[in-house]
């Protein structure tokens, strides 16, 4: 196997809209074929890297700011590197992108309605109540990215079907090696032999 | 269409793509001079039409990835119809699955451009596009060739053919002149089709018989032949008319551009380059042979082995499984043994002229981090001489008379409708930039090929 070519998988998107749920799923794909992953997540690193930070929009931009050079230097040492963050601003998402290189835009795509139904953490309910300032969706604008390299529709897709959407673009991407078979049965692959030899091309 | 979606039309820059594969650049400024092609020749003067490369080796596997990724093989992975796969003696088809990239209509779907691809070379499996995507000639069934899989209902009603059959062509020219006049008329109906009934920014559509064509009658247009070259040129004149069929649906908006991936040129010697490295000693073939000698079979005293075309690998250590010569001088003195005794020995056995017009060590080729995966040197042929891979032939060339026509590197060619081309020599892999250019979407910056206009 050639070695392992580093990328960031950047997952974007409103809270709740599945960002730590599809990227805790890839992980485990990841780590299943032998590859070195490490996740960073927005829950995670503000316990630790980012602990002083709060959410004004210099912290949040600062965040995203000290997780990117992580991410960065994770890439090229040949880490699959997910990070999962709302990161709602596209000039900002450009910087990491700019900044880490082999860099794969994951949109996950979820209507603020179905968020605010889903609320797994009860935020929306304190955004809406007016209880926490510069919430995305509600009282803070998310921008959409324009040209991600993925997008994802958590609201009609399950958790499976996103996540082999996205295994299967980081294949053609050629950050992971093509899983054999399925292409050709037995029958048609010798057909298909047969088809090139007739043409003179094997 | 909607009214909605004409104005859209209208406003957008669109592009369509014209695959004819295999068409020289030569042979068509012939045609015209002929007044074989029409069509073209009315179109003709509304833009650039230019003689360009293909990609080495040029055959359609290696040369329509270039054109659909922007880059070398080093960047995209596919050197061949045929290759290893790493670290055995087994061969594999490499499909759609082994290209490493991303690819020109993946991007074009990915600014939100609606795309349609029809039949280009190493497009199965059907990978997701915003739009319909047809795998090429290596599809084995209408089912599993289309994205989105509801679209197979369509293609069947259309009575679409994936490819020609190349083993009906080899038994008469007859049958091989049947056969591809069929895959064209199914070609033409399904291009227009589509064309009509949908919505599209980026059209592409690829047209497999000329190769066939050329393949089983090249050689009968070349000389003339008084009952096969006339019927050789009411092909190429269906497909003048298709061109102008395309031509005349188009508005201002739209650029069209017609290319092809090679030359073609008469056949005149297959060359079986493993039976030259067997005699000479670097290839060990098993005392006992099986009917059709595979990779596999080869002896593990071996210090090199070929194959499809012109592609010679060394059985390397560390690399392959009984590798022999070592890495570091041993292999650079063996490439280098190889190179200069190919270009002395490999000779016509009627002329005695060279049959090999350059031996590329890979670095000299292709650059990027799947390079350990070419082979180690290539073989660039003299126009005529098809190298080939096949093992345990008993003689270093052959004649026969059913494959007649075969690749040639510096006559493919490219018309673009509107545009001059700026630059003043340039291969396949320049085009996609170039499609990207013209469709106002960025050119991601790992692409090789550069804007032409």
């Amino acid at each position: 196997m050639a070695e392992q070519k580093g990328f960031t998988l950047w997952f974007t998107g409103l809270s709740g809209s599945g960002k730590t749920t599809l990227a805790k799923a890839v992980e485990r794909e990841l780590r299943q074929r032998g590859l070195k992953v490490e996740r960073l997540d927005g829950d995670i690193v503000r316990q630790s890297l980012t602990r002083d930070l709060g959410f004004s929009k210099e912290d949040r931009d600062k965040n995203i700011e000290r997780v990117t050079f992580v991410a960065k230097l994770l890439t090229r040492n040949g880490v699959a590197t997910l990070c999962s963050f709302i990161s709602p601003y596209r000039e900002v998402r450009a910087r990491s992108r700019a900044e880490i290189g082999n860099f794969v835009e994951v949109y996950c795509d979820c209507p603020l309605e179905t968020c605010i139904e889903r609320d797994v953490k009860g935020l929306y309910k304190k955004a809406l109540n007016g209880e926490i300032e510069n919430f995305t969706g509600v009282s803070d604008p998310y921008e959409p990215p324009e040209n991600p390299e993925i997008v994802v529709h958590t609201d009609r897709e399950t958790v499976e079907e996103s996540t082999a959407i996205i295994l299967r673009r980081l294949t053609e991407l050629g950050y992971l090696e093509a899983e054999a078979g399925e292409v050709y049965s037995e029958e048609e692959e010798t057909a298909v032999e047969e088809r090139l030899r007739a043409l003179g091309y094997i | 269409m909607s009214l909605f979606s004409r104005f859209r039309a209208k406003r957008k820059p669109r592009v369509v793509v014209i695959g004819l594969d295999g068409t020289p650049y030569t042979f068509v400024r012939r045609a015209l001079e002929l007044g074989r092609m029409p069509n073209f020749a009315r179109m003709l003067g509304e833009g650039a039409f230019r003689r360009m490369n293909s990609v080495h080796p040029c055959v359609s596997s290696v040369a329509w990835s270039c054109y659909m990724t922007g880059k070398n093989p080093a960047k995209h992975g596919i050197y061949g119809f045929i290759d290893r796969k790493p670290g055995t003696y087994d061969t594999t088809i490499p499909t759609s699955r082994a290209m490493r990239s991303e690819t020109l209509w993946e991007i074009l779907s990915r600014a939100g451009k609606r795309v349609i691809v029809m039949n280009v070379p190493v497009t199965y499996p059907p990978r997701q596009v915003n739009g319909v995507l047809i795998g090429g000639f290596l599809s084995p069934t209408i089912e599993k060739a289309v994205y989105p899989p509801g679209e197979a209902e369509t293609l069947k009603r259309l009575k679409y053919i994936i490819d020609a059959d190349p083993w009906a062509a080899r038994q008469s020219k007859d049958k091989a002149l049947a056969e591809v006049n069929a895959a064209l008329e199914s070609r033409e109906r399904t291009l227009l089709h589509y064309m009509d009934n949908e919505e599209w920014d980026f059209l592409q559509c690829h047209v497999m018989e000329t190769d066939r064509l050329y393949h089983f009658l090249w050689k009968q247009m070349a000389t003339d032949d008084s009952v096969y070259a006339p019927r050789f040129w009411q092909v190429i004149a269906q497909i003048d008319a298709l061109l102008g069929e395309v031509y005349d649906r188009l508005d201002e908006n739209t650029t069209m551009i017609v290319m092809s991936d090679h030359g073609f040129c008469t056949l005149k010697y297959e060359v079986y380059i493993n039976h030259w490295l067997a005699r000479r000693g670097w290839l060990v073939l098993p005392e006992e042979r099986p009917q059709r000698l595979q990779l596999a079979d080869v002896g593990p005293r071996s210090l090199a082995y070929s194959l499809d075309p012109g592609r010679i690998f060394i059985n390397l250590r560390g690399r392959e499984p009984a590798g022999q010569v070592a890495p570091g001088a041993e292999y650079e003195a063996l490439r280098d043994e190889i190179a200069s005794a190919a270009m002395e020995e490999l000779r016509d056995p009627e002329t005695g002229v060279p049959m090999i017009a350059h031996v590329f060590r890979r670095e000299e080729l292709y650059h990027g981090p799947l390079l350990d995966q070419a082979a180690d040197l290539i073989l660039a042929p003299v126009d005529g001489y098809d190298l080939k891979g096949a093992m345990g032939k008993e003689t270093l060339t052959f004649q026969g008379d059913e494959l007649v026509g075969m690749h040639t590197y510096d006559d493919a060619m490219l018309w673009i409708r509107g545009q001059s081309i700026a630059v003043e020599s340039f291969s396949v892999t320049d085009v996609m930039p170039t499609v990207l250019h013209l469709m106002g979407v960025p050119v991601p910056g790992d692409v090789d090929g550069r804007v032409l206009l």
